[in-house]
């Protein structure tokens, strides 16, 4: 899609958590932990970004930062409200709506009674609450105490308290956790017509899958750090994980020539005791009309996304097995080396 | 909506909130028996405290019903507010609210002033009850001026309680520890502060608890300007011209000035601080 100028563009922002670091004079002492360190990214009106790192790779930080909750300890934000008007935003919390990972509404207040203290909180009134209520679906609960919701309503409660004040900029940490395929469709539906209406919605997930056909840019978050960042296709051109196909069938793909009539297109393949899988890469019609003439059953023929492993692998240049392990155990370590002393 | 507005608004809505709290139901008996409930005892026209004195104002009975206020008020406070921020963290809320365009200053004296209108609303209705018991027993009512100041020093320590609690809750990532440093304070100021005190005049070589000493009298009152519950006492006892223990009513106010001013800007400072 066409990108307008941005709405706001993050320069060089940072943020480092404290972590305590008792000392016998001092068992207050905290230093710098891990964070988000020197990240530029440009927010556009109407563009729903995607969000994807591993766990503890800093997407909940850099969104807590752009939503206001987390100082910026570095680095700058420019708002741009009209072609012509620029400026440093001085409070983010006036430009954006930030729903948080897991927000476990409890308590004996109605959903409407939350929604009002926030519209308060706002500074607004609470005049567009009904129609906000119906557009997350959320109207005919709207005198539900908190306590008796299921996790799919806090979700969508949480997503109205976000919409609150019709913010330009729309977070949404891990917003599919704990939703139904069926809520997570109406879900994905719901950020489509808000990012048709204008709004700038930024996603954050570890889950690449589910923001397919959902994102129009991607920004890949590693160790508090962006690796990469703008519209899916060119990010996956950049990183040389385009034009990949996975081609399926039944029958015994090692007793045809199908392997080596496709020659150096063939980047894995599988055998199971009834199916086979190729992925390749490069003319994906001659690759069809190969696995069609060679007898075998064609089950499936379709472009392969690649998964958040991948994306790593091509952004860091490691290893799969080392991305791997490095995954798995939530490494926090910055990739730059930070100029920061460890015991200040 | 100005700031001030919607300050009240939002404190209003965590009052209302506050009062619905299971918590204060179990509290309002206990605080029925402490403040009506002492000074019905106090007001007995047989009654003979210790050292043979025997109230005969109702600004003197109301003193020794503070006692109800120091030990059941302030636990009131801790109780409904030791979990005014951690609850809101542990579930997720505190980052919603949070991410509102509203200062965090102002989020702050939203919560002081919500929790603290909770505990004084039902406290200000039995101190009403408590005088007209008084009345009821003695035939007398306290000036208009003792009222004043037995209110105004009454909603003065159940605030720095309630700023203790809220500060522990701030502070605190889970709610186990904040109740415990919210009732540690409370403890502390309540119990223990008696110790400190003998344990200074020890120190200094004035005789301990001897009452008809000056110079214990001296000490006592001036240590008592350092707990929320000393200048409490020090407060009524600008009402009491019998009393004089060598603090003077412009230091008394001076104490509970800074016992509300420090406390409030450490919490204020906590919540610029915050991190969900």
């Amino acid at each position: 899609m066409p990108m307008a100028d941005p709405l706001l563009v993050f320069t060089d922002v940072e943020h480092r958590h404290r972590l305590p670091a008792p000392k016998p004079w001092k068992p207050w002492a905290t230093r710098p932990g891990a964070g988000v360190h020197c990240v530029n990214l440009s927010l556009y009106s109407g563009c729903v970004l995607g969000l994807i790192g591993p766990n503890g790779a800093g997407k909940t930080t850099l969104l807590r930062m752009m939503a206001g909750v987390l100082p910026l300890q570095g680095g700058t934000v420019t708002g741009h409200i009209k072609t012509s008007t620029s400026g440093e935003v001085v409070d983010l919390r006036t430009w954006a709506g930030h729903m948080p990972e897991q927000v476990r509404w409890q308590g004996r207040s109605t959903v409407t009674e939350t929604l009002h203290q926030l519209s308060e909180m706002r500074g607004q009134s609470s005049q567009r609450l009904d129609q906000l209520l119906t557009l997350v679906g959320l109207h005919d609960r709207a005198d539900e105490p908190l306590d008796n919701l299921s996790q799919g309503m806090r979700q969508r409660l949480s997503i109205a308290a976000a919409l609150l004040g019709s913010p330009r900029v729309l977070l949404l940490d891990e917003p599919f956790n704990g939703l139904d395929p069926v809520a997570a469709e109406a879900f994905a539906g719901l950020v489509r017509r808000l990012a048709e209406k204008g709004v700038s919605v930024v996603i954050s997930s570890h889950m690449v899958t589910q923001l397919e056909g959902l994102i129009d840019r991607i920004a890949l978050m590693h160790r508090g750090q962006l690796l990469d960042e703008g519209p899916l296709e060119e990010v996956e051109r950049r990183l040389d994980l385009e034009g990949r196909y996975q081609l399926r069938g039944k029958g015994d793909l090692r007793s045809t020539k199908v392997l080596e009539e496709l020659g150096n297109d063939v980047l894995s393949w599988e055998q199971d005791d009834e199916t086979w899988t190729v992925i390749l890469r490069g003319d994906h019609h001659n690759a069809l009309k190969i696995g069609l003439d060679s007898g075998l059953e064609v089950m499936s023929w379709a472009p392969l996304r690649p998964n958040l492993v991948e994306w790593l692998c091509a952004a860091t240049g490691m290893s799969f097995d080392d991305i791997s392990l490095e995954v798995s155990s939530s490494a926090m370590l910055p990739l730059q080396t930070m100029e920061v002393n460890e015991d200040e | 909506m100005s700031d001030l507005r919607r300050v009240l608004r939002v404190a209003r809505r965590i009052r209302i909130d506050r009062l619905a709290n299971i918590r204060l139901k179990v509290m309002l008996p206990i605080l029925l028996l402490f403040l009506p409930g002492l000074a019905w005892g106090f007001s007995d026209p047989n009654i003979v405290l210790p050292g043979g004195h025997q109230p005969d104002t109702a600004m003197e009975v109301l003193f020794y019903a503070s006692l109800g206020v120091v030990f059941g008020a302030t636990m009131c406070a801790v109780l409904m507010a030791f979990d005014g921020v951690s609850k809101d963290r542990a579930s997720g809320m505190l980052e919603v609210q949070l991410a509102q365009p509203m200062p965090r200053a102002h989020q702050a004296a939203a919560l002081i002033i919500g929790h603290a209108q909770a505990i004084l609303l039902p406290v200000y209705a039995l101190l009403l009850i408590t005088v007209v018991v008084v009345n009821h027993r003695m035939d007398a009512w306290p000036s208009l001026t003792e009222m004043l100041v037995y209110a105004v020093s009454t909603g003065l320590i159940v605030l720095w309680y309630t700023l203790f609690a809220l500060l522990a809750s701030t502070t605190a990532r889970e709610q186990g520890t904040a109740v415990a440093f919210g009732v540690g304070v409370w403890f502390f100021f309540t119990f223990l502060w008696a110790l400190i005190t003998s344990m200074v005049a020890y120190a200094s070589g004035v005789s301990v608890g001897e009452a008809n000493d000056p110079a214990w009298v001296a000490l006592e009152g001036m240590l008592d300007l350092l707990s929320p519950n000393g200048v409490y006492h020090h407060l009524l006892e600008t009402q009491l011209p019998t009393v004089d223990r060598g603090v003077a009513a412009w230091q008394s106010w001076l104490a509970a000035l800074l016992w509300t001013v420090l406390p409030w800007w450490a919490l204020h400072r906590r919540m610029e601080r915050l991190v969900p």
